[in-house]
């Protein structure tokens, strides 16, 4: 009965998500102000990044500092493209390919770390690339001063709408792609490296496997997510492209929502939309109150809006709601 | 050969100098690492406060940022001691990474302060004396490079009898070495951490004086010394002081001796030190001199 009652539930919870990213997707064709798209288009960005961040710091026990890196890399690679003639779709897959492969280049050196050592190791990273890119300018003209910037040439005939569903679809694979993992035997062995390292390896799971398959995963995607944030903004610079933004928004957005849950990140993403949006006129302020929200959280809530909920008992409630609803059907 | 050996003997003490100050930001850096086991990646911000502050102080007061340090060391101290109180011990008992994360929100709240408060440009602090020089031999010394030298050999020094010598010290190194031990000798841990993060706060305060009188400094140029400071320890080993010394004087000759022997390279000079704390970390992780 009880099993019934889940499965119906999972079905209903497939069927709801399903619904949500159907109407999500209509927004562009029913003529929502175009600065709704605007907003919508960061909050996927944001969620497709603090997804991952996710997988990595809640999931795989990598606190990983290096996002910067992997966006900046996307976002290069596909800018230097569109100015040797690779049309700007081809450059979005190959700069998130040029972010994976960055990451399998670098994982060797930076798994031998640990714990707060590959924090440091990895925050060392998106510091090196951008003074390296300050200065490394492969085509173009000399550029004039500090900071080697290129535009994204080609996709000025882009509509918003595309854009848009663009990250609309990042943002989804992205739930997908963990959800379908959390499900898989490489979720399962991820979460025993995170609860205990030592205990894993000694139970088989191959852990540096199953380490570099989620820092692979997380990398692509992160330089997707990249690349299409520099479809619509379309220059990059060194100072911007290997930002500690990169960083700081999926870092609140996951602390925020919940680190270690699916759900987290949605709710962390909205909320870090909302705010940069709404501070979005007040500059260092801005950054001042994002700074100050995060250590309250962590001080007061560890477990974020999500381990709140959990607490509270919140998830058992449409659970209980159908239940009820099917005990009065069963009664007349 | 001998132009070239002169040539090469000015970068060399040059670097050895400027590791000097590396020493004094790795020092509160240190302290912290060896206490609590956490890296605090907001020391490098805390530094650039530091220098912000002597430079308030001496745009208001017209008095040597030396002097500012009478009022500034203990503001920090008192500072650093409620920080560490009030958030680091509390998420410090969660876990890890929940310090970590709160260490990095303490980093972006420093560096919006220094940008609201004295605005995103480039400030030094410019005294009489800054861009004195003097001559031994062939050898041209800058006297911001050697006061760098004289504050790392000073703090060093310092810190390190007041680690052997006084009860708190004694304490510190105590809970260090073994938590639950020293808790049972009567040792107040969450006090004794918030001291040694007043410390180190401290510490951060001396470093932004030096850091300030030879360097540039903005509101966001907190990072690389966080990192350089970070990689000194690194080099140095935990627990070690003098390790810690010669872990600076390494970072100071990478970027001196890189920029010489890249001709001046921009780009040498500002990856090289980045390079060396990811090849020591991949190789090493527990540093060089560590156990």
């Amino acid at each position: 009965m009880v099993v019934r009652d889940k499965m119906k539930l999972l079905r209903l919870t497939t069927l709801v998500s399903v619904a949500v990213l159907v109407v999500l997707a209509l927004f562009p064709l029913i003529g929502i102000p175009l600065s709704w798209l605007n907003y919508l288009f960061s909050f996927f960005i944001y969620l497709a990044l603090a997804n991952m961040w996710n997988l990595l710091a809640g999931y795989t026990g990598l606190i990983c500092l290096c996002p910067a890196a992997f966006v900046g890399l996307a976002g290069y690679t596909m800018a230097i493209g569109t100015h040797v003639g690779v049309p700007f779709q081809v450059g979005l897959i190959a700069g998130a390919a040029v972010a994976a492969l960055f990451a399998l280049i670098i994982s060797y050196p930076v798994f031998r770390m640990k714990g707060i050592y590959f924090a440091i190791g990895t925050l060392v990273l998106p510091e090196a690339l951008k003074a390296w890119f300050n200065f490394w300018r492969p085509v173009g003209n000399e550029y004039q001063g500090m900071g080697a910037g290129y535009s994204v040439v080609g996709v000025a005939g882009i509509t918003l709408g595309e854009k848009y569903w663009l990250a609309l679809a990042i943002a989804a694979a992205s739930i997908f792609v963990v959800h379908i993992i959390l499900r898989a035997r490489l979720g399962l062995g991820l979460t025993a490296i995170r609860d205990n390292e030592n205990t894993a390896a000694s139970s088989g799971v191959n852990i540096f496997r199953l380490k570099l398959s989620s820092f692979l995963i997380a990398a692509f995607i992160m330089g997707l997510a990249g690349a299409a944030y520099y479809i619509h903004v379309p220059s990059i610079q060194p100072k911007g492209g290997f930002n500690i933004s990169w960083l700081l928004l999926p870092l609140m957005a996951t602390v925020i929502g919940g680190e270690g849950s699916e759900e987290g990140p949605i709710i962390g993403a909205a909320i870090v939309t909302f705010l940069r949006f709404l501070l979005a006129d007040y500059g260092a302020w801005s950054l001042f109150i994002q700074g100050i929200i995060l250590v309250v959280v962590v001080v007061v809530m560890p477990q974020g809006i999500a381990g709140l909920l959990r607490r509270v008992g919140a998830y058992r409630f449409p659970q209980k709601l159908f239940q009820a609803a099917e005990g009065k059907i069963h009664k007349t | 050969m001998e132009v070239s050996l002169v040539g090469l003997a000015s970068p060399i003490i040059r670097g050895i100098l400027l590791g000097g100050l590396y020493v004094v930001i790795a020092l509160g850096l240190s302290l912290i690492f060896g206490v609590m086991k956490l890296i605090n990646v907001a020391h490098g911000d805390l530094v650039i406060l530091g220098s912000y502050f002597a430079w308030a102080i001496m745009g208001w007061l017209g008095i040597d940022p030396f002097l500012s340090l009478v009022v500034g060391v203990p503001l920090f101290f008192i500072l650093g001691f409620f920080v560490q109180k009030f958030i680091i011990n509390r998420t410090f008992r969660i876990s890890l990474d929940a310090a970590l994360i709160a260490c990095f929100g303490i980093s972006i709240i420093v560096q919006s302060i220094c940008q609201i408060v004295w605005t995103p440009f480039n400030r030094s602090l410019t005294t009489s004396y800054q861009l004195q020089t003097f001559a031994v031999g062939p050898v041209i010394i800058s006297l911001r490079y050697l006061l760098n030298f004289i504050g790392g050999l000073t703090v060093m020094i310092a810190l390190r009898e007041f680690l052997r010598r006084t009860y708190l010290g004694k304490a510190i190194s105590a809970a260090s070495q073994n938590e639950p031990v020293a808790e049972r000798m009567g040792i107040n841990p969450n006090r004794t951490y918030s001291f040694a993060f007043a410390i180190a706060m401290a510490c951060a305060a001396v470093a932004g004086v030096l850091q300030g009188l030879t360097f540039y400094f903005s509101p966001t140029s907190g990072s690389p010394f966080l990192i350089i400071s970070f990689g000194v320890i690194i080099i140095g080993g935990l627990g070690s002081m003098a390790g810690t010394f010669i872990g600076g004087m390494i970072f100071g000759l990478t970027q001196t001796l890189g920029a010489y022997l890249s001709g001046g390279s921009m780009m040498v000079q500002m990856i090289a030190p980045y390079l060396l704390v990811f090849v020591v970390l991949a190789v090493r992780p527990q540093g060089i001199f560590g156990r």
